[in-house]
């Protein structure tokens, strides 16, 4: 395909979809600069001057919003440091070691890949509810370390590294830990660096937890904060305000796609793993 | 007891047994090529040696030490794998010190020990690079490097030029040659090229049907092999086996009667074989030629004609159905289809019996 010409008709296409879906991002941008008064009254205002940075003022003086960002990164990054952790560790045992009902315990994690979270959350709930765990950031990131994806992800993985690799390690006098650590380890970093995104952007854009486990508004996500945020803006907070929380919260979401695009792109097309 | 022993080393996966009994010696500094077909349990007793695989029963010592209890790295020994093995997130550098990091040895030794090898191998350049960006032959080399700067005991070599082109691999084979001067330490090969162990090893092991067949030097599987599976695999091409009767004896050396009636007179002693017994009949090419115009010789028919500029070697078929292999200085004219006689010597001819078991001819005095 490289070098190749489009079609003008495809062109076409392409720009209408993407304007298709810049649109409300466009939208939402404009709002964000525009003071709620104005809004008030009339809410096509958004396409003329005058712009003001008031909006984003009042998120960085007065209200959750960062706090609900600081929770959101304490918590997006809590769950990916904690899934790479385990997956890797879980994905080299797998894939390396010989150990009493591996297959069993392989199949066990598959099967988890097929229990959607709905059917665990009310257990869930009150486990966590016992355990004294709710409205804390332990409670709003273990349920992440629990699935079974990034298990399976890492095993296929480590499998698909040539084992004359571990013997050529071990015949250079490493330990079981020096070969994982130094040689296998290094060479997952494609898959790691997947997964991480994957599992950073699932729990920054998670709802449904945070919202039955964080219930006071200090303890929100920035899903759950921007949600409160809108159910009541027609009385406080406004429409600019609203906006402008809404771009003020893309912006790591933003910057974690710039800056992994090549392994978002990768794993979406199905070729991380070699 | 200095150099490799194996002793009765056994192994089987699940009911299929790979390796029976199996032992053997190697002196120190000496170079074995393990050959044998692909299943002959070779690349098995390799990594048995290496500590790769555990041997069912059986022993493995090194220069007097016990070395099968042992942790592969803790056994003096370095194994150059067949696809190289290089790790290839650390450079050339880091590929090489790695084995000495994790003995211990000091840094200053570790630099000495890679500019020496690197010095040697011709890779001092590359020393920087990931081995991703290197050609074939130089990842062999520094899979060569990472092994010699171990200063091991025991080289292990698993199948070191099967993953290089032909003119790489000629090259190679000679750097191989060279190495050997170089290192104080014995050297196995594996392969199942046999122009491989024939130019390389001191000795080579045939391996077949889990078991050794035969270890001699290269001269001497060649000329005489052990049984007839080893006089079929040793050759190239290998060795003709006509069927054959033994027809009675003349001095004490035996005469066989082909199936298409021909009766040779052989220098294989009379020995144990009797009138009657059917046997093969076993005649490396160079010992059946074109007859001379009127010179007696057997009928046959060529069926493939295989020029190799210095010499062609000429497959036909005898009137008995019998297949049988003739060489042919230069390039020759014959050609497939042309009805031709072959010359054969005669006091050159192996005998095997039905069990496989060689008699071989008395050398010409």
């Amino acid at each position: 395909m490289k070098g190749a010409r489009l079609h003008p008709l495809v062109v076409m296409a392409l720009l209408l979809g993407a304007g298709v879906m810049l649109a409300p991002m466009v939208w939402t941008l404009l709002l964000s600069f525009k003071s709620n008064a104005a809004l008030m009254a009339d809410s096509g205002a958004a396409f003329s001057g005058p712009y003001t940075l008031e909006n984003y003022a009042a998120i960085l003086k007065g209200s959750l919003t960062l706090q609900w960002l600081a929770n959101s990164l304490i918590v997006a990054t809590g769950a990916t440091v904690g899934v790479l952790v385990l997956s890797s560790l879980a994905g080299y045992g797998f894939a390396r070691l010989e150990f009493p009902f591996r297959r069993t315990l392989f199949v066990i994690v598959l099967l988890g890949l097929a229990v959607p979270e709905q059917a665990v959350i009310l257990p869930r709930h009150q486990l966590f509810a016992m355990l004294g765990l709710h409205n804390s950031y332990p409670g709003l990131i273990l349920p992440s370390l629990t699935g079974s994806f990034g298990v399976f992800f890492m095993t296929q993985y480590f499998r698909a590294i040539p084992k004359e690799l571990d013997e050529a390690a071990l015949l250079d006098g490493a330990s079981r830990f020096t070969l994982f650590w130094k040689v296998l380890l290094p060479l997952t970093f494609p898959a790691q660096a997947t997964l991480g995104v994957f599992t950073f952007l699932a729990a920054w854009n998670d709802y449904w937890w945070p919202l039955i486990s964080a219930t006071t508004s200090d303890r929100f996500t920035l899903t759950v904060g921007l949600a409160s945020a809108q159910m009541n803006y027609a009385q406080t907070s406004g429409l600019g305000f609203l906006m402008a929380q809404a771009v003020f919260a893309s912006i790591p979401i933003l910057v974690v796609y710039i800056a992994f695009q090549k392994q978002i792109v990768r794993a979406m097309a199905g070729t991380a793993v070699r | 007891m200095s150099g490799l022993e194996l002793i009765d080393v056994s192994k089987s996966y699940g009911a299929t047994p790979v390796l029976e009994r199996v032992s053997l010696s190697v002196l120190p500094r000496e170079f074995i090529a393990f050959l044998g077909p692909s299943g002959s349990g070779k690349s098995t007793l390799l990594r048995i040696i290496a500590g790769l695989e555990t041997a069912d029963s059986g022993e493995v010592w090194l220069d007097g030490e016990r070395i099968d209890t042992r942790s592969p790295g803790a056994r003096g020994i370095a194994m150059v794998f067949q696809h190289y093995a290089l790790y290839p997130h650390m450079t050339v550098r880091e590929n090489m010190a790695f084995g000495l990091r994790n003995a211990g040895v000091a840094r200053d030794e570790i630099t000495r020990r890679i500019a020496q090898a690197a010095d040697i191998l011709e890779i001092a350049e590359q020393l920087d690079k990931k081995p991703g960006q290197m050609s074939g032959g130089q990842r062999q080399r520094v899979a060569i490097g990472r092994a010699i700067i171990k200063q091991p005991r025991l080289f292990l070599l698993d199948e070191p030029l099967s993953n290089l082109d032909a003119a790489l691999r000629g090259r190679t084979r000679v750097e191989l040659a060279q190495l050997r001067t170089r290192v104080d330490a014995a050297l196995i090969m594996v392969t199942h090229d046999q122009a491989e162990a024939m130019t390389l090893a001191d000795r080579i092991v045939i391996l077949d049907d889990c078991c050794i067949q035969q270890v001699g030097t290269p001269a001497e599987v060649y000329a005489r092999p052990a049984n007839a599976f080893v006089a079929r695999f040793v050759g190239s091409p290998p060795m003709a086996m006509l069927p054959a009767t033994i027809a009675g004896e003349e001095a004490g050396r035996v005469c066989v009667r082909l199936a298409e009636g021909t009766v040779l007179a052989t220098a294989v002693p009379a020995g144990e074989l009797v009138a009657g017994t059917e046997v093969e009949v076993g005649l490396r090419p160079e010992h059946v030629r074109l007859a001379a115009p009127g010179e007696a010789g057997l009928a046959a028919q060529v069926e493939l004609v295989e020029r190799l500029g210095d010499r062609t070697f000429l497959y036909a078929k005898l009137e008995g159905g019998a297949e049988i292999i003739a060489l042919e200085p230069g390039f020759g004219t014959v050609r497939p289809g042309d009805a031709v006689t072959l010359a054969i010597d005669a006091p050159c001819a192996h005998v095997f019996t039905a069990s496989g078991a060689a008699h071989h001819p008395e050398p010409r005095a």
